[in-house]
């Protein structure tokens, strides 16, 4: 992704609530498009995170910034350039689908606000369905009004507190292809998730938030690097002979192995230097190679910087 | 409030407002049981009057009905301003109402339009009815008394004002209060007590005489006018989403 100037900003942004810090100072800045995921258990800063940059809540000290405008003095601007999501649904349950996207379009100025609806509404896959009363939705057809409303008015920053949130598998997928679309159309997200399999997916970087505390920032890609090192699944045809186990064991790059069966687990210094090379010098030394995968995932990484041993989730894997 | 332009997001926050109590039943019961029953005791008290058998006299008679008119403006928006903010964060809708563009000023002043404008159209339109009903239903000294055009000068006069100041109590502890039940005690104990100056006016202790409305009206303008900066001052966006 290329360097362009921030889309938000927070410059040592700190919470605290009486005596209690949530929120530690922070320093984030999300570009253009980017989906930027924050993680962390219940209690991390979060949602303190996102209150400030929604303008709910003011930071104790430190400033953020979205688009250029301070949310604390200019905030009815930054309110002009987002969308919310939050956790819940939080719709009027009186009225109809039609009647809450059309408070947030004229609220927004939407110059033609039934042309946006319908385009909203169809998006979020509920077109046709503009009478019907919220209050007679499931969970997950009120989750995509939630975001129909949050994009009504084509705000270019969105933010989305647990945005799939008791979905359904199907429906957290879908939500996940609306949250792509969104941002191959140039809207930048901001979302809080616990799903982290979903975060692995969605988001181009995560932080990883603890106690109020920023404990890994990159993408997730990087951060499982970080913090897992280059670990390797290989699968063989055959179990390997003393040969082929000598050689791979020696070969340049690989700093661990486990032999498993007909295969092995290995750590390497860098997976992406390293990895033709081992498997290079197992066709070399005539090993049928069945699979090479990458191992460990955002969920251990993301449980080491928690403190939850990995070894235990390999074991329980 | 002179500053503040009636802008596309209050606009549209009014028009939910509307849409929204047309829908809540309680708010509903409120605004539709209380009016008609405020409108049909004093046509019943015209009715039944009876010059010879009335203690008070004609004058005390229509003053009985005149005080259920000059309720109805402060018991309507009681409810609604009670469940104006509480109502918004009991259901959840207050976080994203507060991330649209509208400042604190605009926010309050939206929710309190669309509770006194209904309140006063509910207080006129029954009130229309009920001097339409003498105009055509009496005759003689009850007919006199109640077509008298002092009575029409102070209600219309006041009926904004008592609806405003009705909102405005509510409201600032609306926007303060954990529980709409307790918004509600709350500004009813303001409410009531200080509806004795209209008290004393409908019983005939203080004359009803244009001056006397215009007196209460200058307090009930001062009264609002510091309401509505109490309210103001008393909203405070993380203070009313931190109780959810």
């Amino acid at each position: 992704m290329n360097r362009a100037v921030p889309v938000i900003e927070l410059h040592g942004v700190s919470r605290s609530y009486g005596t209690h810090l949530a929120l530690q100072p922070l320093d984030l800045a999300i570009e253009p498009g980017e989906v930027f995921g924050l993680l962390g258990p219940n209690g991390s800063g979060k949602t303190t995170t996102l209150r400030v940059l929604a303008t709910l809540i003011r930071p104790t000290a430190g400033a953020a910034v979205v688009h250029g405008h301070d949310v604390v003095t200019a905030a009815t601007e930054v309110r002009r350039l987002i969308g919310v999501m939050p956790e819940k649904p939080s719709l009027y349950e009186r009225l109809s689908i039609r009647d809450n996207l059309l408070f947030w379009a004229d609220a927004h100025g939407v110059p033609e606000p039934g042309t946006a609806i319908a385009a909203a509404l169809e998006f979020v896959g509920l077109g046709g369905r503009e009478r019907e009363r919220v209050g007679e939705l499931s969970k997950g057809w009120r989750q995509r009004v939630a975001l129909a409303r949050a994009i009504v008015h084509r705000p270019p920053v969105l933010l989305l507190d647990e945005p799939s949130s008791g979905l359904d598998p199907s429906a957290a997928v879908a939500m996940e292809a609306m949250v792509l679309e969104l941002t191959a159309g140039g809207t930048t997200v901001l979302m809080n998730t616990h799903r982290l399999a979903e975060a692995a997916r969605l988001c181009h970087r995560v932080a990883i938030l603890r106690q109020g505390q920023l404990v890994g920032l990159g993408t997730p890609g990087e951060i499982q690097s970080r913090l897992l090192g280059h670990r390797l699944g290989v699968r063989l045809g055959e179990p390997a002979d003393a040969a082929l186990r000598a050689a791979i064991e020696g070969a340049p790059g690989v700093t661990g192995i486990r032999w498993e069966g007909s295969g092995f687990r290995c750590q390497l210094e860098d997976a992406g230097r390293d990895t033709p090379q081992l498997v290079g010098r197992l066709v070399g030394a005539g090993a049928r190679v069945l699979a090479v995968v990458p191992e460990g995932d955002l969920e251990a990484a993301y449980l080491e910087l928690m403190g939850a041993p990995v070894a235990r989730l390999d074991a329980a894997a | 409030m002179t500053t503040l332009q009636v802008s596309m997001p209050v606009r549209a926050l009014v028009r939910k407002e509307l849409r929204e109590y047309r829908r809540h039943r309680m708010i509903m019961l409120t605004a539709v049981i209380l009016p008609i029953a405020f409108l049909v005791l004093p046509i019943v008290n015209l009715v039944l009057f009876n010059a010879e058998t009335s203690l008070g006299g004609v004058d005390l008679a229509v003053g009985q009905a005149m005080f259920c008119f000059f309720l109805t403006p402060v018991i309507i928006p009681a409810t609604m301003a009670a469940f104006s903010v509480i109502g918004e964060r009991d259901q959840g809708t207050l976080e994203p109402l507060l991330t649209l563009p509208l400042s604190d000023r605009e926010f309050l002043a939206g929710k309190v339009f669309a509770i006194v404008a209904p309140a006063v159209l509910v207080s006129f339109g029954i009130y229309l009815v009920y001097t339409g009903i003498a105009f055509v239903g009496t005759e003689g000294e009850i007919r006199a008394a109640t077509l008298d055009w002092t009575w029409p000068f102070g209600f219309f006069l006041l009926t904004p004002l008592l609806a405003g100041f009705s909102t405005l109590a509510g409201m600032a502890f609306s926007v303060r209060a954990r529980d709409i039940r307790v918004a509600e005690h709350l500004s009813g104990l303001v409410l009531l007590p200080s509806m004795l100056p209209l008290m004393l006016v409908v019983t005939q202790a203080i004359p009803a005489r244009p001056v006397t409305w215009l007196a209460l009206a200058a307090a009930l303008v001062l009264i609002d006018a510091t309401l509505w900066r109490l309210a103001l001052r008393a909203f405070d966006r993380e203070r009313a989403i931190s109780a959810s």
